[in-house]
Order: structure tokens, then sequence, then C-alpha cells
């Protein structure tokens, strides 16, 4: 990842427009923003947003991607720069990977069972003892990613149990809902997932693999980034999870920031704003690495899965998923 | 997958530097762009004698060549290593296959003031001509090249993708 550059959220309604080298951000009752091109890594658009081609071009010579989330919250496409990172020979091998039932199983099963352990590891180590166990043997009987799915929603239908006895009545999932997402702690874990999986296509983008071929997921289907969608899987715990019981806990979502009507919730104004700052933080935040020696931030361990996912189809080492060992 | 043609100076570079890393560059694995040090290398670059202009050969790209046919090549680095002359060598050979009388080679390290004077000698040339078979070697190689010792990869902007686990 780019040492000095960072990630842009823009949370207001704003035009970018280019001036020169740079790009000049644009808001109502507001002050005009200069960012230098070299300071961006991706802009996250959470807010109406307008851009032109000026803009455009200038963000595709910089492998600059602009990630946009819909006024509900909901991840609504991106502006991705052109495919100048992929390698051909590592895409081959990729698809070559995902075609070989039993490789991409294992790799399928590595990304359940990881992802599992992340969310056993944020919710409650003890009380999802039990169904931890009871998916690793379905992961190891599961012969298709549709099995293996199956065995997940089951482990993530206990896990969800178990988050709302932890959360104030209010914001309760009663089971997970989308599209819309029927109440307040739902609407908050779309919108963070939403989040993370804009970060984690804009990771992918920059490593040789093509985000369309996945493992888990079935691959080149629908116009969506199906490889994104196993990466993010491990990752969603770690934000979308915790960041919910650590800000239910410390009192920190109110009432107001959702909007919410019969059977359906999104997030406030107010409320978009603290959880996208919320969200940057976290993302910033950094652990240290064990093998590269170095403080990592949690952004940049995205992109150090997916490279590792990388060497896995390229050279055929051991891909251990990302799990959270801290 | 390439020719001796094609080889340029920084897959002789990488060649002397990490067998592993020019085997991972020729298959199109490239995070120099995220790397800092690598966008100081090209800001010096870029910095450093503006007057000269740069010479294409395809494959090779050299900073500029002097009207006594002596190639430049500037340096970020502080300290001259066996990659920068066997790189220096590989843009005479280069030249030379173009009919070119050349004399040599100078680095410039703008970071510590300093210049090397490499002349162009028939040892030179045949050190060149190896180095092309050897990165072809490289290139034509099914596996991966292992890893350089981990104190070795201190700064090598492929750090992050050799060792991740």
């Amino acid at each position: 990842m780019p040492t000095a550059a960072r990630t842009y959220w823009l949370t207001s309604p704003c035009r970018i427009r280019r001036k020169d080298e740079s790009l000049v951000i644009e808001r109502e009752a507001a002050p005009k923003v200069h960012i230098p091109i070299t300071d961006v890594r991706d802009i996250i658009a959470c807010a109406e947003t307008d851009i032109n081609t000026a803009v455009v071009s200038l963000l595709n010579r910089h492998r600059i991607s602009v990630h946009l989330l819909s006024y509900y919250g909901d991840y609504a496409g991106s502006l991705v720069t052109s495919d100048t990172s992929t390698s051909g020979q590592t895409v081959l091998a990729q698809a070559n990977l995902a075609q070989q039932p039993s490789a991409s199983m294992a790799i399928a099963r590595s990304l359940v069972d990881a992802c599992a352990f992340n969310v056993r590891r944020v919710v409650d180590r003890q009380l999802l003892t039990a169904p931890y166990t009871t998916l690793q043997a379905s992961i190891k009987e599961a012969e298709t990613p549709l099995h293996l799915m199956g065995a997940e929603g089951t482990f993530r239908r206990s896990a969800w149990e178990v988050i709302d006895t932890k959360l104030p009545d209010w914001l309760q999932l009663h089971g997970r809902s989308r599209r819309p997402p029927r109440n307040a702690g739902n609407a908050f874990i779309s919108y963070v997932n939403g989040i993370i999986y804009a970060r984690v296509l804009s990771a992918v983008r920059l490593t040789p693999l093509h985000s369309g071929i996945a493992f888990l997921h079935s691959s080149l289907e629908r116009q969506r980034h199906s490889l994104v969608l196993d990466l993010a899987e491990m990752f969603k715990p770690l934000f979308a999870e915790r960041l919910l019981l650590r800000m239910a806990s410390r009192k920190q979502l109110k009432k107001h920031h959702f909007d919410t009507g019969t059977n359906q919730a999104m997030l406030s104004e107010a409320g978009r704003k603290l959880v996208v700052q919320t969200v940057r933080d976290e993302l910033a935040t950094s652990v240290n690495h064990r093998s590269l020696g170095r403080p990592v931030a949690y952004d940049e361990l995205i992109y150090l899965d997916a490279l590792a996912l990388t060497r896995h189809c390229l050279e055929g080492t051991r891909y251990k998923p990302f799990r959270i060992w801290w | 997958m390439i020719s001796d043609e094609d080889v340029g100076g920084v897959h002789i570079k990488y060649l002397h530097h990490c067998r592993r890393q020019l085997w991972l560059y020729l298959r199109g694995i490239r995070p120099e762009h995220l790397n800092a040090t690598v966008q100081l290398g090209e800001a010096v670059h870029d910095s450093s004698y503006p007057r000269h202009s740069p010479v294409d050969l395809g494959a090779a790209k050299l900073d500029f060549v002097d009207g006594h046919q002596w190639v430049h090549e500037v340096k970020s680095s502080s300290r001259p290593t066996d990659a920068d002359r066997a790189q220096a060598y590989h843009y005479c050979h280069q030249l030379a296959r173009f009919g070119n009388d050349v004399k040599g080679a100078i680095l410039h390290y703008p970071a510590t003031r300093r210049t090397v004077r490499l002349p162009y000698t028939p040892e030179a040339t045949a050190q060149a001509e190896e180095d092309i078979q050897e990165v072809l070697s490289v290139a034509t190689a099914l596996t991966s090249p292992d890893r350089l010792p981990r104190n070795r990869c201190r700064g090598c902007s492929y750090i992050d993708y050799c060792w991740t686990e």
C-alpha cells in the first residue's frame, strides 16, 4: 500500500473537479478543498457526488478508484481504474485453481473457517464454542460451496442471537435482514459491510488478482466482484460486528442516528457521519505484524491478505486467510 | 516469454539483487508504484540533471549519453552495488549492439555526490552477455526461486508479497 497516500471519505454532497494535477472538492456552504493527487489512494463517496471526464482521466492515470455508496448506504458501484495491476499469468493460475473443485473447495473451506473464527473472536468465545465446533465438522463434510454457505449461515444465526443478548432493545437485530435492513442494528451492519466491500475492492485492484474469479462465491456473476465478496468475509466481523458491539456498549449510538420507518431502517445524516468516522479511524488502527515485523494498519491487512492469496495462486504456497491474532 | 532483445536494465538490476524478484517481475507482479523508496528514486531521477534527455533503446532506457560516448546513469542510493555496475555494463552492451563505440559508463550518486567510472572492457561485454542469458534462464524457470534471507529484503518493494504469512 502506498505509504503516503490515504483514503478520502466524502460525507457531504459535493462535486469533484480537476485543477491541473490536483483535485478540488467543492461543497455547498463550505470552502473548496484542494487535494494533491499523490495524496489520494482511493475515494469513498458516502454522499451525492458529481464527477467529470477530466477528473476520471486524472484518477485513472494515478490508479485511484472511487467507490460510491448510495443514499441508503448500500454499495452502489465504483469507478475503478482500468486493469493495470493484473498479471496475465496470475489470473490464469487463479482461474485454473478456481476450476479445480478440490483446490477451490480447500480455499473456500479455509475462508469460511476463518470468517467464523473471527466472528467467534469478536462476539463471544464461550457461547459460540459449540456452534463453531459444529461448523468445523460440517465444513469437513461439505462438498460444494453451497453446502459451505449453508453451514456458515447456521453458524451466523447463532452468532446473531448471541449478539442480540449484548445489545440494548432498540438495537437488536432479530435476525439479519438486508435490502432494506429491517431495524437499526441491521442498518448499521449493512452500512459497514458496504464500506468494507469497497475497501477490499480497492485492495484487490492493487494486486495482480482478478476481482471476478472467486472460490467461495460463484465467479463472474451478475457483474459483481466475486473475489471481493470472498475476501470481505473475514474482514466484516472485524469491523461490522465488532464496532456495533463496541459502540453500543459505549452508548455512542443514539436513536437519532437512525431513520426508522415501518419495517425498514437506515442511518441518518448524523449517524452516517459518525459511523464513517469510526470506521475510518478503525481502519487506521495498527497492529504489529508478526512475519513482516512492523506495524500494519487494519486497512493494509486487507491488501496483505489479497497478496497471500496471489502467492497461493502463483506459487502454491499455503494460504491462511486472515484471522484476528491479537 | 521474453527474448534476449527484451532484456532491460531493470531485469539486470533485479537479477543481481534477487532472482525471485526478477521471476515475479517477469510474471507481471509490479508492486513498485506502491513503494515510497521507488517513488523517491523516481523523484531523484526527475530532479537530477534536468538538462539531459533520456535515450530510449526499446528494452533499456538510459539516463543520458554524453558527447564522448560515455553512458550516464543516476542512482538514488548512496553506495554503488553489483547490480548498479551490471546495469551500467548492460547499457553499454545495448549501445554497442546498435553500433556505437561506447567508452564506458558513469554512475552518479547525487546523495553522496560521488561518481563511479566504469570503462567498457571485453570482460564487461562477456559479463553483460552472460547476464542476459541468466535473465532468460530465470524467465523460463517453472517454479519461483527461494526468498533471500530476511535481512536482505530490507527496502525491497516485493517484501510485502514475499513475507506475508
